[in-house]
């Protein structure tokens, strides 16, 4: 089955730079704002529709402990979800993932029931040691060859962050 | 209490075990480590870890020791990223805290996994309050989920039968044991060395060292 959202140009640059760079598999959970980057992917072998998002980070941990790399994309109402999973599994047995985190209740989004997980994802991400940085269409090609030096070199996980209109989402 | 062998036991092999031994969580623990020596195997956190690591602390377990309700997701996962069958011991308490992990094994039930869920009807690790699951039918979740095969081994013989099964099928298989609480708590905890543990344990389902020890 193919969504019915249609791609973009910045959400096609950073599918190309996820595949070229080999950071799937791919465990999606479901988000407005990273609609057309799933879209872009979802008709790939190795992406998977988790129903939750800390299954999806356990599911990219057990991938990652089978040898592989892992990417896992949520909102950051669903990073709220997930974040025992990464306080106590990701973080202290050192199993490193990708995440790309989209920043609902941050400009330009006044939508009242995300605006505190969007004051607080960064400060837990920063709690979490997890280093982050705001995604481009533009710069992902180096923005993901970073990450993935960081998760198979240094074995450090990291967040990638989407801004509500990177890919054109409109409140 | 067997202590396993290393040597993986057939379903007919003569049974040992006295019958009156009761059938409780380190029983169960004890038929996987016999039935199963060498598959990736996730431990549920609590004392199915502790359990686990008390009777033989070997490469191929991985130990959760919070994260409660994901050992299925970190199960799923390396069974997806290695093409091995693994296995993972559950609790009725993880699998009730967490029952949409089984949707993901619903979703791509041809993945070797084998499910063993140690129903005791207590949260043993936390003081023994018991779970909410007294009329949940946790089979009957697994099977609405999308399992093919759903199972229940009420004593240690069937359970062998059971996981001799599973590990030789080719698709999901979830095994429910209804058992008794262990009548005495687990050893200590298992190490604190978390990263060591998923380094061994990536170590032994790569049979190699794609997953190097972090820098300091």
């Amino acid at each position: 089955m193919t969504s019915a959202t249609t791609t973009t140009t910045s959400a096609v640059a950073v599918r190309d730079a996820l595949v070229a760079h080999r950071m799937g598999p791919y465990f999606a959970t479901p988000c407005g704002v990273l609609a057309p980057l799933l879209t872009a992917l979802e008709d790939r072998a190795d992406y998977h529709v988790v129903a939750r998002e800390d299954n999806a980070v356990a599911m990219a941990a057990g991938v990652v402990l089978a040898g592989g790399t892992a990417t896992v994309l949520m909102q950051n109402s669903g990073f709220g979800q997930s974040v025992n999973a990464l306080a106590s599994l990701v973080v202290p047995y050192r199993i490193p993932l990708l995440l790309i985190v989209s920043m609902r209740g941050t400009p330009p989004d006044p939508t009242p029931e995300n605006l505190a997980m969007g004051r607080l994802t960064e400060p837990i991400l920063a709690g979490l040691g997890i280093e982050s940085d705001y995604l481009s269409g533009r710069r992902a090609d180096e923005q993901v060859r970073a990450a993935r030096r960081s998760v198979l070199e240094e074995r450090r996980s990291r967040a990638l962050l989407v801004r509500p209109d990177e890919f054109d989402w409109e409140a | 209490m067997t202590v396993p062998s290393d040597k993986s036991v057939r379903p007919d092999e003569p049974f040992d075990e006295p019958l009156d031994e009761p059938f409780d969580k380190s029983a169960a623990i004890a038929e996987v480590l016999a039935c199963a020596p060498g598959v990736p195997t996730v431990f549920t956190t609590g004392f199915a870890s502790r359990v686990a690591a008390a009777l033989d602390d070997r490469p191929n377990h991985f130990y959760m020791t919070g994260s409660m309700g994901l050992a299925l997701s970190v199960g799923t996962g390396v069974a997806m990223g290695s093409g091995r069958t693994t296995v993972v011991v559950d609790g009725d308490g993880s699998l009730l805290m967490n029952p949409a992990t089984l949707l993901a094994v619903g979703a791509d039930p041809d993945l070797p996994i084998v499910h063993v869920v140690l129903d005791d009807g207590v949260y043993a690790s936390t003081g023994g309050q018991p779970t909410p699951g007294r009329r949940a039918d946790l089979g009957g979740l697994a099977a609405a989920s999308g399992y093919r095969t759903v199972r229940e081994a009420t004593t240690r013989p069937a359970l062998r039968a059971a996981l001799c099964s599973a590990l030789a099928a080719d698709s999901a298989v979830f095994i429910r044991c209804p058992v008794q609480p262990d009548a005495a708590p687990p050893g200590g905890r298992v190490t604190p060395d978390l990263p060591g543990v998923a380094a061994r344990f990536a170590g032994s389902v790569t049979g190699g060292s794609r997953f190097p020890a972090p820098p300091e």
